[in-house]
């Protein structure tokens, strides 16, 4: 069959005979007449002239430097040959010739089988230095380098689109290349190579070395494999200290089977690789096999090395980048960290200071995170009238905090002037409604005392209601009559007018009803009353601190801002702060 | 929090199932504001929601704003017990349309 015939991508793992390529007929007509025994010369001679293509290419080859059958006097015919060379010799010779036209050079396109000759010379010529320290036929023990792996590149003939998997499998050791081809092809390059010998009538010991070089599944031939065999599994792991990657490691496992299999000293081993680069180019020459210059071993090795070091340097650089991104890090998080400490400083500036003697009014804010999103403040105007809120934003982190400063500057500055919380309010509102985002909004709870006649004028816009609570438990809630802040310009603020009296006027965000107490227990509405009562004697500031108090102590941790203000007439009886 | 979308008349129906909290309602605006920018009346249905936070309210209202500045329609429909207890407490349900239904809601212009 002609090798132009054979389609390309067909399946490796069920390959047929008919889809392996063919070496050229008079090649392998030849090869079998010489491993007849009742073969003459005269035969053979007949054979030859059926070719003279072949003829002239075996007489070329035996003539060559390197294999120097003619020993300094020309062969000039293929009956000549065989009297020179020997019957067995000249079919290995033949072989070697038919595997080389077997796939024609641009047969399998993407793939450079310039580099898979290489590949394979080095196996030839490795395995010929290494049969002869063995005591075999050094000749035979070259065909059979030469011809190994050759299913390898059939299973690429028959899938050219895998050729570009060929630089990768190149570079890995015989047993790594090994499962590589089970993966993409789903087959090896014995099994293939076992197919081809039955269908090329290959000799038998030629065969056995191509089928069975990597073992049961990948592993070394054991004792019941013929010494050939074994040659071709070590000769895998010497061509391969050129090609792999880990260069180290597949010499120390090819010096380790050498000395297993054959009992050769380890040194055996470095003294051929020096030979090898110069032999390869010299077989190659003869076999009309285009290689490039051929690196020596101790080359390859310094470059192995070299490589090695530089993958070291580039480990201690990506270590060393490492660390520089983790001190970057650190230096950041600190950064940010003084940041927010500063934030939280200006957030505390901005709730009013509380160490006034006889004040009426007290609050406490415990921020969930490290910035709140809660916030009251209280002032008094210059006709002694004092304003007061709690503000609670939608949300948390640095935008609610944010939005909490303007809110809550906004209150301080336009409350100077305007004076009624829900004209106020409106004010706020609106400037809210025109700058914030994200739909973020500001529920607010805010008021205008008189001490003078008691009055308080509320605004309740979406907080929990406010709670106006007597010492005998008495308690009226003021709920909120208008959404928050920052959502609708129209919204209105209608207000609450009442009497202080001697009653305590309790503003507080969600954090205080919604905060948990114990697990899946919130403190409620009710829990609070029932709270407020039982620390009512206490003064103002202590009285919210037992508040705040028995929600963080609560197993659960804080969810939310936690913010409670107490209006309340200074007691005679003491129990008030100052 | 999961949801789905669905349509009903001229709306586009976000259902959210769930707690809508500061941990899921991302989900929930980007969904709202995706429909809104493509120009769709978007109606979201509460009836499955079992909690829902400031920050899903502030989704909801975001939503509310956005619809109002395209002059599309914007509303919630089927609203839950304890979601319907958050916004009147906050006294949202003056501000944000509130419906049983969609069906036979006539599509007029919001204020």
């Amino acid at each position: 069959m002609d090798t132009a015939r054979i389609t390309s991508g067909k399946s490796v793992n069920s390959i047929k005979p008919a889809d392996l390529p063919a070496p050229p007929q008079a090649a392998i007509q030849i090869v079998h007449a010489c491993s007849d025994d009742g073969t003459d010369s005269k035969k053979l001679a007949r054979l030859a002239a059926s070719d003279m293509v072949i003829t002239a290419e075996v007489l070329r080859v035996a003539n060559s430097p390197f294999f120097g059958y003619g020993y300094g006097k020309k062969i000039q015919s293929i009956p000549r040959a065989v009297t020179v060379m020997g019957q067995r010799t000249l079919r290995n010779l033949v072989l070697c010739i038919a595997v080389r036209d077997a796939i024609k050079q641009d047969s399998i396109p993407g793939f450079d089988i310039n580099t898979y000759w290489e590949d394979s010379l080095r196996r030839a010529v490795c395995a010929r230095l290494l049969g002869r320290d063995v005591r075999l036929d050094h000749d035979e023990c070259f065909t059979a380098g030469l011809l190994q792996d050759f299913g390898l590149l059939v299973m690429f003939f028959l899938q050219p689109d895998k050729a570009a998997m060929w630089p990768e499998m190149r570079r890995k050791n015989p047993m790594s290349r090994y499962q590589m081809e089970k993966r993409v092809f789903g087959n090896t390059h014995d099994k293939v190579g076992r197919m081809l010998a039955k269908e090329w009538g290959l000799p038998a010991e030629l065969g056995e070395a191509i089928s069975n070089h990597h073992g049961a599944d990948g592993d070394a031939p054991d004792e019941t494999h013929t010494r050939l065999c074994r040659l071709a599994y070590c000769v895998d792991w010497m061509a391969a200290v050129f090609t792999a990657d880990d260069k180290s490691e597949t010499l120390t496992r090819c010096r380790d089977a050498i000395t297993r299999i054959f009992g050769l000293a380890p040194g055996v081993v470095e003294k051929h690789l020096d030979n090898v680069p110069s032999l390869v180019e010299e077989a190659a020459t003869a076999l009309g096999l285009g290689v490039g210059n051929q690196l020596k071993f101790a080359d390859v090795m310094q470059e192995a090395n070299l490589k090695l070091a530089s993958e070291n340097l580039s480990y201690q650089e990506l270590t060393r980048q490492l660390e520089i991104t983790l001190e970057e890090r650190d230096r950041l998080a600190a950064e940010l960290n003084r940041e927010i400490a500063l934030a939280q400083e200006i957030q505390k500036s901005l709730l009013p200071h509380q160490d006034t003697p006889g004040q009426y009014i007290t609050g406490i804010n415990l921020p969930a995170r490290e910035l709140s999103g809660d916030f009251y403040d209280f002032f008094t105007l210059p006709d002694g009238r004092m304003y007061f809120n709690l503000g609670d934003v939608s949300g948390k982190g640095i935008n609610a905090a944010l939005l909490m400063a303007k809110t809550s500057s906004l209150f301080r500055c336009l409350g100077k002037t305007v004076h009624s919380p829900g004209k106020l309010l409106q004010q706020i509102n609106r400037e809210l409604c025109e700058t914030t985002t994200r739909g973020m909004f500001v529920a607010v709870t805010a008021g205008l005392y008189d001490p003078a006649n008691g009055t308080v004028r509320l605004v309740n816009a979406g907080n929990p209601p406010a709670l106006l609570i007597g010492r005998n438990g008495t308690h009226k809630a003021y709920k909120a009559e208008s959404p928050p802040l920052g959502i609708d310009t129209d919204t209105a603020f209608p207000e609450y007018e009442f009497n202080l009296s001697d009653y305590g006027l309790y503003l507080f965000s969600d954090g205080i009803t919604e905060g948990f107490i114990a697990k899946d227990e919130t403190l409620g509405i009710t829990g609070l009353l029932t709270l407020i009562l039982e620390v009512g004697a206490r003064p103002a500031q202590q009285r919210l601190a037992a508040i705040v108090d028995r929600i963080r102590r609560s197993p659960e941790p804080l969810r939310d801002d936690t913010t409670i203000l107490l209006v309340e007439k200074p007691h005679d009886n003491g129990a008030r702060t100052d | 929090m999961n949801y789905q979308i669905r349509t009903e008349g001229q709306y586009t129906v976000i259902a959210l199932r769930g707690d809508v909290d500061l941990h899921h309602s991302p989900k929930a605006r980007e969904q709202i504001l995706k429909y809104l920018g493509d120009q769709c009346h978007v109606m979201v249905d509460l009836a499955d929601v079992a909690y829902i936070d400031s920050s899903g309210i502030a989704s909801l209202i975001e939503g509310f704003q956005l619809a109002k500045q395209h002059k599309l329609q914007f509303g919630l429909v089927g609203v839950s017990e304890p979601a319907m207890q958050v916004l009147k407490l906050a006294r949202l349900d003056r501000v944000l349309p509130i419906h049983q239904t969609i069906s036979g809601m006539a599509l007029v212009s919001i204020r």
